[in-house]
């Protein structure tokens, strides 16, 4: 009995004639994002919790990680798991436990941007070598879909990673002490690259290149080219699933575009981080505390 | 006037709050309902709204289901059509209602509308009962004549709150001042021409010459619906959206 909507022919044949003039419904521009709201969590013990919003669309993201034995064949690495399922919270038409085909592709594009890209780099995960490693897990959760959820997750996702922090340890011989959160201050994880995903919707043969499109807009469109690259042009993957052809000189302009969209979500995560952490770390006590230099008694040199 | 009441499902009304009645009837609208000998509770959560003069109350709700009621005018689209009839969809997700493919003014068996898939109808509510489909037509069963409805050619449609497509549906009343608090088409209309046709399922239809305009007038709908701007706010938000265009 759900049936997932489709936009009238009204709708579809209005949206394409706006494009067409260079219109669109909120009046953004064909190249500019939603504002972007990525808020953490507001318990000061709890980090790797992001809350991301562009316009209506909304994703959250919680990072944890655990104590495990290493694959035996990856004796050096850690382990990183990203689990992303839609539910029918953002739409009838999709089950738990039943993936269609929107949420396979959400999947895959996000391994292939973090994963595969080594973001995460999964050696300084590795404690005791063949025996003891940390298996990071995070878990996406789409609450409102309104177009974009590829971009919101992949956001949310790098945000929650530089946010996050795992317990700290000490190695003797074959002893390990993991220490808890209030025993000894958590640390940061190792990121190599901060990736983001950047989705572009074409139509009109790929005349028409819009980025963030809404749920009707992605309804109406012909194809996407989805980027993932990180704020150095570092392109990670470049993915077309199907939809029109495209030519290529097109799909080089998309990417030199995705790049510019690139540098302001990566600006805004920063943004966002670093005002998390001067939150938390009001009055620069904490500052003050870990910092290792001994105060220096100034005297004239002598001579 | 006492400030306006919001109750939630299962609190009774204080007897303060009864209007009067003449002929000592009283009438309940949506969202009440009456446990002899003289309680009245709410069903649903909603603002409470008296109206001495009928001796009638109700319960304003805000939520954003519809429900089908007969009488409603709607605007459906078309999902399949079958022997005799189109399925349509006046709500995502929710069971399809029945409009009769004979069910438009003055049509017989050859010369009916085809109507595909996606199209959109402006409907009626003919009959709607929880265990039954509910079922539209296009036409005034009682006379015969279209009055407005049938299919929507062109234009946008934009989705809404169901309780703020009822207020731009409630009128004006004696004095010329809108019952709903919505002036927003009115005066849209004095500068830009348009046609429009409102759904209670939560829809607005808006038909402008320019694809620039029928944009416009959906922003400033969804502004008014979400930003719950009051007739001031309206006004002057439909000034400043006038000169841009």
């Amino acid at each position: 009995m759900p049936h997932a909507t489709r936009p009238s022919t009204n709708e579809s044949a209005f949206v394409l004639s706006a494009l067409r003039e260079n219109l669109r419904l909120d009046s953004r521009a064909i190249d500019q994002y939603r504002p972007i709201s990525l808020k953490f969590s507001s318990d000061p013990d709890v980090y790797g919790q992001t809350d991301v919003r562009m316009g209506k669309t909304r994703v959250i993201c919680n990072v944890s990680c655990e104590v495990i034995t290493p694959y035996s064949d990856r004796k050096f690495d850690g382990v990183f798991n990203i689990n992303c399922e839609l539910s029918p919270l953002i739409g009838a038409g999709v089950e738990i436990g039943r993936p269609d085909q929107a949420e396979l592709l959400l999947s895959r594009l996000l391994e292939k941007s973090i994963r595969r890209s080594n973001a995460l780099d999964t050696e300084s995960l590795c404690i005791i070598a063949g025996q003891k490693c940390f298996h990071v897990r995070a878990d996406l959760h789409v609450l409102d879909h309104d177009g974009s959820i590829l971009d919101a997750c992949c956001l949310a996702l790098v945000a929650a990673l530089q946010h996050f922090r795992r317990p700290d340890y000490e190695v003797h011989g074959e002893q390990v002490t993991v220490f808890d959160v209030r025993e000894r201050e958590p640390v940061k994880l190792t990121l190599q690259h901060q990736p983001f995903c950047v989705t572009t919707s074409y139509y009109d043969a790929g005349t028409i290149m819009v980025q963030d499109a809404t749920l009707l807009e992605e309804q109406c469109r012909e194809g996407e080219i989805v980027v993932s690259m990180n704020r150095h042009g570092e392109v990670c993957q470049i993915a077309k699933y199907g939809g029109v052809p495209v030519d290529a000189l097109s799909v080089l302009s998309v990417v030199k575009q995705s790049w510019e969209k690139v540098k302001m979500m990566d600006s805004v995560v920063r943004e966002a981080l670093s005002k998390d952490e001067r939150e938390r770390d009001k009055g620069g006590r904490m500052k003050a505390e870990l910092s290792a230099e001994n105060e220096r008694v100034m005297e004239r040199p002598v001579g | 006037m006492a400030a306006a009441m919001v109750l939630l499902p299962g609190e009774n009304i204080p007897t303060e709050r009864l209007p009067k009645p003449k002929k000592g009837k009283l009438t309940l609208g949506p969202g009440l309902q009456h446990t002899p000998p003289s309680t009245i509770s709410a069903t649903t959560a909603g603002s409470l709204q008296v109206d001495h003069r009928k001796a009638a109350l109700w319960l304003e709700d805000a939520g954003g289901r519809y429900q089908p009621s007969v009488g409603d005018l709607v605007i459906a689209q078309i999902h399949h059509s079958s022997v005799e009839t189109y399925s349509c969809a006046l709500t995502p997700h929710t069971s399809f209602a029945i409009l009769g493919q004979l069910a438009f003014e003055g049509v017989s068996k050859k010369t009916r509308p085809q109507l595909k898939a996606a199209d959109i109808v402006y409907a009626r509510v003919s009959k709607a009962s929880k265990w039954e489909d509910v079922e539209i037509e296009c036409f005034n069963s009682a006379t015969g004549k279209a009055e407005g409805m049938g299919q929507l050619k062109g234009g946008m449609v934009f989705d809404v709150r169901p309780a703020f497509a009822r207020r731009l549906m409630m009128g004006t009343d004696k004095e010329g001042v809108s019952k709903g608090g919505v002036v927003l088409l009115e005066e849209v209309g004095g500068k830009v021409k348009f046609e429009v046709a409102v759904g209670r399922n939560g829809k607005v239809w808006v038909d402008s010459g320019s694809v620039r305009e029928t944009v416009m007038i959906g922003q400033l709908l969804r502004g008014a619906d979400e930003g719950g701007w009051d007739v001031e706010g309206q006004r002057k938000a439909v000034k400043k959206a006038l000169r841009d265009v």
